[in-house]
């Protein structure tokens, strides 16, 4: 591919030049640039832009202000639900620029022709310093230099309020200020376009201090809310192109099997289908949807598949990962807490705790299934019509799947349903469909999958086991803490269509895959615990499970799902700290702080005791029982920094013994991500995340059998619904001496599974060390 | 030919009449705000009131409902200004309060469960205007073909969103 962004990275600082701009009515013009060591002769040079891709050195790529003082902004990253880029996003290019919230009338995202970086639907706040931040903070020094000219006052003499320059009394508006003039300003970026990441602007322009903030901290209303609620978004659902297609995919009967023979259409039932077969990939096109359903399904039941059973079955998953997986095929991982001689010290302890943590496979299971239209052009040019969470590594992929060019595939962004990390690599299943459906008719196609296609046939996240060791002192204090993190790879970003029909694609997860799409086993779950002595903490990898064996190289396919990797190491070192603690005879949340020292992960404790009205004791409760109808209480906590937001989370239950179900009656939050930026959104994403969180803990396993994904509906996979939430309470701790804003969505799903099992233990003096708590589960772990 | 009335319009089209409506509403007259979620009236994205009924569009076919009272998303803000009387320019500039309330309380996160979800809203709110918060859940969960669902789990949106709707029903009744 044509790429800027194969461009070796390099840090310079901005540079700006000017010239007249011919047409009237002027835009200020931000242009960033990839800054190669050629570069260095002079700021003109360019590297050659991809045709249908925004130049990421020219102006309108970034910021537009115009004349008449409103400003654009144009971001890769679509929204998923977070809202952010309707609301942060606005308020951060505000404060930077010095203009009202209400002047930032435009937000362009996600589509890869008329958005600049790429990337994923993910750490949107960038750990306080997103791509926006910067681009509007370059933006503003622009400002102030064009206005320091203009006005002949010198650029530390200017201030500006509402979008208007002021200085040794006179003044000038940006709308003004911009008029018959064009600003090019040169900014480092780095990165791949269309891989995971995107692009990253580098540098360090001035930003505005914290102190001075006006519009962060404020509860803006998210507008594509009134959008949806009224009924005036066009959902990618929506997308209708004329002389469209519409099509069903006829998925293989296993996740191994070759096709032998599609089966035949039946013509005097349906007219006006066709049946495409690519490989194994079997498509089934109609001009009416229904006829599309009904031909689909009378296709199906004469399709002939072979036979293949290469998984282990949910039943004996566990064995299978423990005994039978290669764990020696990635190097294994280790923290860089990783101190001192653990060893020893678990050799010498008084008290030990040790024990295995067990996490199902889940899915991301959006309410709508994934869908997508396509229209593969007579030229060759292909545009996508879909909601994705990285349209660009979409775009590349497709062009991969094609033998194309990334210029030659324009992915267009439209809301959807949410799907919390399946297509941050690039496709959610039915993209690359569309695609080769499209491309078989000649005509624009929409596949959309049902909801059985999309528990079978997308990916998951991934199954996952721990083993901790933990050594106490005489004083109770953790002496030595080791974990074991063992987890097949969790991000497999082939488009499954392209896999079918056995076209070119990325390679499957495995050792020298690269990047997110390697086998290893990443630390992902930051140690809070610093001033234990002896830590160690491993990671261990290895393929996916099935994948090798089956002949189509399918098997269990992974994907990164919110709070990636980090859930499934956060649970086993929560819920094993609240063991310890209870071994040590301490209260769970004491314990958590006298082994913490950095301040900000005390506060949210601290803040989470208060807010949940938790009575300080050792767990489990003096009259903790396992046994009998009555329903009995307990409570739990869990701790977490992700995306440098400080989490800790109380989870109070009731349990009945005698059926093994558990219910969740209070859920506190204390959230401290440094600054707010919007109270109102942050609230909703942790309420959410809490509720999907519940979800996860107490419902969510995909059940599998020896050929394939057995769950197919909401009654087999089923997830909370409203009688199942508790009362919550979330509170947010704005801390702008911090002086950024962390990650406030993902987390929020992952905090409550280690708490609910640990209130379980706190209410029956049973650990259950295994998710989902389901009711069966429960039942024979009480038993025990 | 189905004969529909759909949002107070009289529409006529010409598609099997074992054809589900979500169908014919999305890809015959232009109706999207009701959503495919499952095709199995197991998640509620695709509910529309059919005489005031909620009901699940992906599992009834088209001919069942001939010469009922439909109303989709999109037919909320009249189907308020009729009950309310509203001349037809106060009716323009009129939200059903539902509606109103879901954008205040800014519960969508993805949003694309929340048209079931206010047109069950709108059910509950039409037959008991002050519902308790284990009225409201209830309602969600048990009164309809299956429990409503969200995946992003913005149900305590939703409850604080229908009881500010009630009080908003409250202040213009």
């Amino acid at each position: 591919m044509a790429t800027i962004s194969e461009k070796p990275a390099s840090v310079l600082g901005p540079t700006l030049s000017r010239r007249q701009f011919i047409k009237a009515g002027g835009v200020l013009v931000v242009g960033f640039t990839f800054v190669g060591p050629e570069l260095l002769k002079g700021d003109t040079a360019r590297t050659a832009v991809m045709k249908n891709s925004l130049d990421p050195t020219l102006g309108s790529s970034w910021v537009e202000i115009h004349p008449d003082n409103t400003v654009l902004i144009r971001t890769g990253k679509s929204d998923f639900g977070q809202g952010s880029t309707f609301t942060a996003y606005r308020q951060i290019v505000a404060e930077e620029l010095r203009v009202p919230f209400e002047a930032i009338t435009t937000v362009v995202s996600g589509d890869t022709d008329r958005t600049p970086d790429g990337s994923g639907a993910f750490d949107f706040l960038g750990r306080g310093t997103p791509n926006i931040r910067k681009a509007a903070a370059y933006t503003y020094q622009a400002l102030l230099d064009l206005a320091s000219e203009k006005l002949g006052v010198p650029k530390d003499k200017l201030s500006v309020k509402e979008g208007v320059v002021s200085g040794s009394g006179k003044s000038v508006s940006y709308g003004d200020l911009i008029k018959n003039q064009q600003l090019k300003l040169t900014i480092p970026v780095k990165g791949d376009l269309t891989s995971i990441f995107g692009l990253t602007i580098e540098g360090d322009p001035p930003m505005k201090p914290v102190s001075e903030y006006t519009i962060i901290g404020k509860s803006f209303k998210n507008s594509v809310i009134s959008s949806k609620v009224r009924a005036q978004e066009t959902w990618a659902t929506d997308v209708r192109l004329p002389g469209m297609l519409h099509a069903r995919i006829v998925h293989p009967k296993t996740l191994g099997s070759t096709l032998i023979s599609a089966g035949q259409l039946d013509k005097s039932k349906f007219p006006n289908a066709q049946v495409i077969v690519k490989g194994n990939l079997v498509g089934v096109v109609a001009p009416t949807e229904w006829e599309a359903i009904n031909a689909a399904d009378q296709v199906a039941s004469g399709t002939k598949w072979t036979d293949w059973k290469g998984l282990p079955s949910n039943a004996k998953l566990y064995r299978h990962l423990r005994e039978e997986c290669d764990w020696k095929a990635a190097p294994v991982e280790k923290s860089h807490d990783s101190k001192g001689d653990v060893r020893l010290a678990l050799t010498s302890a008084q008290k030990k705790h040790s024990g295995t943590y067990q996490l199902s496979y889940m899915k991301h299971a959006p309410i709508g299934p994934t869908m997508a239209v396509a229209d593969v052009k007579p030229d060759g040019s292909v545009h996508v019509y879909t909601h994705n969470q990285n349209p660009q590594a979409l775009r590349g992929e497709i062009a991969m799947m094609l033998l194309t060019t990334p210029d030659h595939v324009v992915v267009h962004s439209y809301p959807g349903p949410g799907h919390y990390g399946r297509s941050n690599g690039g496709n959610a299943g039915a993209e690359d469909e569309a695609v080769l459906l499209s491309q078989a008719v000649g005509k624009p196609v929409r596949v959309q999958w049902m909801r059985a296609d999309d528990l079978q046939w997308s990916t998951q996240a991934a199954a996952a086991f721990s083993d901790v060791e933990i050594a106490l002192d005489e004083k109770g204090k953790i002496a030595a803490y080791q974990i074991d993190h063992y987890m097949p790879a969790m991000q497999d970003d082939r488009p499954i269509g392209a896999v079918l029909a056995g076209l070119p694609t990325m390679s499957a997860p495995d050792v020298h895959s690269g990047g997110v799409t390697a086998i290893g086993n990443g630390l992902e779950d930051p140690w809070v615990y610093a001033p234990v002595p002896n830590v160690i903490e491993r990671g261990h990898g290895t393929f996916q499970v099935g994948q090798k064996a089956s002949p189509i190289a399918v098997g269990l396919r992974d994907h990164s799902m919110r709070t990636p990797g980090q859930f499934q190491q956060n649970y086993p070192r929560e819920l094993a700290i609240s063991e310890a603690a209870a071994l040590a005879g301490a209260d769970a949340i004491q314990f958590r702080i006298d082994h913490a020292s950095e301040e900000r992960a005390i506060g949210v404790l601290k803040s989470v005791r208060e807010a949940s009205g938790w009575d300080t004791r050792p767990s489990p409760r003096p009259d903790a029982t396992s046994t009998g109808s009555a329903p009995i209480r307990g409570r739990g906590v869990s701790l977490m920094l992700r995306s440098g937001t400080y989490w800790a989370c109380v989870c109070q239950v009731a349990v009945n013994p005698s059926t093994g179900k558990i219910v969740v009656e209070k859920y506190t939050a204390a959230v401290d991500p440094g600054i707010v930026v919007n109270p109102m959104q942050l609230k909703r994403n942790v309420e959410g995340g809490a509720v999907m969180g519940i979800s996860h803990a107490l419902f969510e396993e995909v059940m599998f059998d020896e050929s394939g994904i057995t769950v197919d509906d909401w009654t087999t996979y089923p997830i909370a619904t409203m009688s199942d939430i508790p009362e919550v309470k979330v509170v947010l701790l704005d801390n702008p001496k911090v002086g950024a804003y962390g990650g406030g969505s993902e987390a929020a799903n992952a905090l409550a599974a280690p708490a609910i099992a640990a209130a379980l233990h706190d209410a029956t003096g049973k650990t259950i060390r295994r998710l989902p708590l389901k009711p069966a589960y429960v039942l024979a772990g009480l038993k025990t | 030919m189905v004969t529909l009335n759909v949002n107070g319009v009289r529409r006529e089209v010409l598609v099997p009449d074992d054809t589900p409506l979500l169908y014919v509403l999305r890809n015959d007259l232009g109706l999207v705000g009701p959503q495919f979620g499952c095709g199995l009236a197991q998640c509620g994205a695709c509910a529309v009131l059919v005489d005031g009924k909620e009901a699940r569009s992906c599992v009834t076919p088209v001919a069942s409902v001939a010469n009922q009272e439909i109303t989709t998303l999109e037919g909320l803000p009249a189907r308020w200004a009729k009950q309310k009387g509203l001349s037809a320019e106060e009716a323009k500039a009129t939200l059903h309060p539902v509606q109103q309330a879901w954008i205040e309380e800014q519960t969508p996160q993805c949003g694309f469960c929340q048209n079931g979800m206010m047109i069950k809203a709108t059910e509950l709110l039409e037959s008991n205007p002050n519902p308790t918060v284990a009225q409201i859940k209830d309602a969600y969960t048990n009164s309809g073909p299956s429990p409503n669902l969200c995946r992003c789990g913005t149900y305590l949106a939703i409850i604080e969103a229908v009881q500010h709707a009630a009080t908003i029903i409250g202040k213009r009744s």
